[in-house]
């Protein structure tokens, strides 16, 4: 094993188990894990998205090889042609990123303007045809067909169907506010939150599902750092972690959790 | 009976810390003593197993590695086993990614199935990057990048991941944008992801497209399998299982559901113990 896959893992090891310190109180190990987190995601994707877009993508087709601005001693080659259109995204990213100075604030939206125009057009056609009009059209469904079962477990059938329409319309009716739920119309919404209900506890269920996955890709990670291979990196982060923790308890008993 | 309520209500009232130590011991155990459980596949990941078995052999497959580390137990698995599938039938595959983080999940994805760092595993392949698979890599924008792939390919990726030039590249000659793909597939752990690839990837170009999500998505995504829209959906790390089981390589997910299944056993218990105790403590207050 390479001194680096040690050093890994041990970093790794101390990471994990001082987020997962916060589970007894908030303490110094979880403070740093965070830190390191947050700092080290938000250089990685700044960096990243650098050298793979802004770099590639934009100033090899402002400054191509040969192209009208290479007098300014700036060139780089990625097959591009030049294209003056991409000077727009150019100068409004910079009028986002000099807004951090106060009296040029104005100038970032214009670059939220734009960007934030962009997304709703994109995003109001893709919701109107993926999750509007192809979803009615799935629950359009044909309620006494003859050529379905009337019950299945798994596929479609006449029960199924039913369920699908009632669900779907008594729960809609459920946010209907322009009539009072009283009578036969309460009854029918009341029987809409008992599938808005059944949902939620889906939802409840699978993300717990979820949490403990990744309780397990930790602990399988955990396992291994704990062999001879990575000269025992959790035995020996989790005792420092575990001593350190009851001294540093004992000398702050008023900070104790209530 | 008393002295049973007085138990249930210790236990309802028990510290939070020692709920977290019961579910770690749950988790863990099982982990370290492999227990075996029975698998029992569910018809979304059997469509989405049937759904990459009916793509015409030696196609052009798109494969997107839309996670990072942090939901990596329960995509990686999935990934790696939709990779085999794939390799299997003699597809090749082009990964891109719209997580920063993907493009590591997916060389530790191809390092696992390739011969030369695992001569001795049955299920790896002799593969070579630019004949079986290409690397395209990441590129920020999320909806705005699967678009830009809809319309022209080229105009998003400018070089690969290696820096090569994609005009260069021999496997890229014919492919101009999705439509020149057979299938789409996207490993995806939230935003961007799944729900971005239906509505600009395969919604307006047609290209038939599955998924494989983390179980906190599984209630969203599950909709677009109802409709058509998604050929089959692999949920979370019991979907991982199930396929694990069906393409017959046993791995990582199918060593976690035992670990799984004992973690759901605590909470339920102490969900009932929370109520039972909630509901004595409401009745002998009414009481007194």
């Amino acid at each position: 094993m390479s001194f680096s896959a040690i050093l890994g893992a041990w970093i790794a090891a101390f990471l994990t188990l001082g987020i997962f310190s916060y589970l007894y109180r908030d303490n110094p190990f979880y403070k740093i894990a965070e830190h390191v987190f947050v700092g080290v995601s938000a250089a990685y994707v700044a960096a990243i998205s650098f050298w793979t877009q802004i770099y590639p993508n934009l100033f090899g087709r402002l400054f191509p090889k040969d192209g009208p601005l290479a007098f300014t001693g700036l060139e780089f080659d990625f097959n591009h042609e030049f294209n003056i259109l991409y000077l727009f995204p150019l100068i409004l990213g910079l009028m986002m990123l000099i807004s951090v100075f106060q009296q040029f604030s104005w100038m970032a939206r214009w670059g939220i303007a734009y960007t934030v125009a962009i997304a709703a057009g994109l995003k109001a056609f893709g919701y109107l045809n993926s999750n509007v009009l192809n979803q009615v059209k799935a629950s359009s469904v044909d309620l006494f067909s003859g050529s379905l079962p009337f019950f299945s477990l798994g596929g479609d059938s006449v029960f199924n169907n039913i369920v699908l329409v009632v669900g779907t319309l008594s729960a809609l009716m459920y946010f209907y506010f322009s009539k009072e739920q009283t009578g036969n119309f309460g009854r029918f919404t009341r029987l809409g939150i008992y599938f808005l209900m059944v949902s939620f506890g889906a939802s409840f269920g699978f993300a717990v599902m979820g949490r403990i996955s990744l309780l397990v890709g930790r602990f399988n990670d955990l396992i291994d750092y704990s062999s001879a291979d990575y000269n025992y990196a959790t035995l020996g982060v989790l005792l420092f972690i575990i001593v350190t923790l009851g001294i540093w308890s004992f000398q702050n008993p008023e900070q104790k959790e209530n | 009976m008393k002295f049973l309520e007085d138990i249930i209500l210790k236990l309802g009232a028990v510290d939070r810390r020692v709920i977290f130590v019961l579910i770690g011991l749950a988790v863990l155990i099982p982990l370290l003593t492999p227990i075996s459980l029975p698998v029992r596949e569910t018809p979304t990941t059997v469509k989405f197993y049937d759904g990459i078995e009916d793509i015409p052999k030696n196609s052009k497959v798109l494969v997107s590695f839309d996670y990072g580390p942090s939901t990596r137990p329960e995509i990686h698995p999935m990934n790696v086993g939709v990779l085999r599938h794939m390799l299997r039938n003699g597809h090749q595959i082009y990964i891109s990614c719209l997580w920063p983080d993907g493009i590591y999940m997916a060389l530790d994805a191809l390092e696992e199935i390739t011969d030369e760092v695992n001569p001795d595993n049955e299920s790896t392949f002799d593969i070579k990057e630019y004949e079986d698979y290409i690397l395209l890599g990441y590129r920020p924008g999320a909806e705005a990048v699967i678009k830009g792939l809809a319309s022209d390919l080229r105009k998003v990726y400018t070089v690969d991941a290696n820096g090569n030039f994609i005009d260069d590249i021999e496997m890229m000659d014919g492919i101009k944008n999705l439509n020149d793909f057979a299938y789409i597939y996207s490993g995806s752990a939230g935003y961007p992801g799944t729900f971005e690839w239906v509505k600009y990837g395969g919604d307006p170009t047609g290209v038939p497209m599955s998924s494989g999500t983390t179980s906190v998505q599984v209630n969203e995504v599950i909709p677009y399998v109802q409709t058509g829209q998604l050929i089959g959906l692999l949920a979370g790390m019991p979907g991982a299982a199930e396929y694990e089981k069906l393409i017959n390589v046993p791995g990582i997910a199918i060593q976690g559901m035992a670990a799984q299944s004992f973690a759901h056993i605590v909470i339920v218990l102490f969900i009932v113990f929370g109520n039972l105790a909630f509901f004595i403590k409401q009745r002998r207050d009414r009481k007194y």
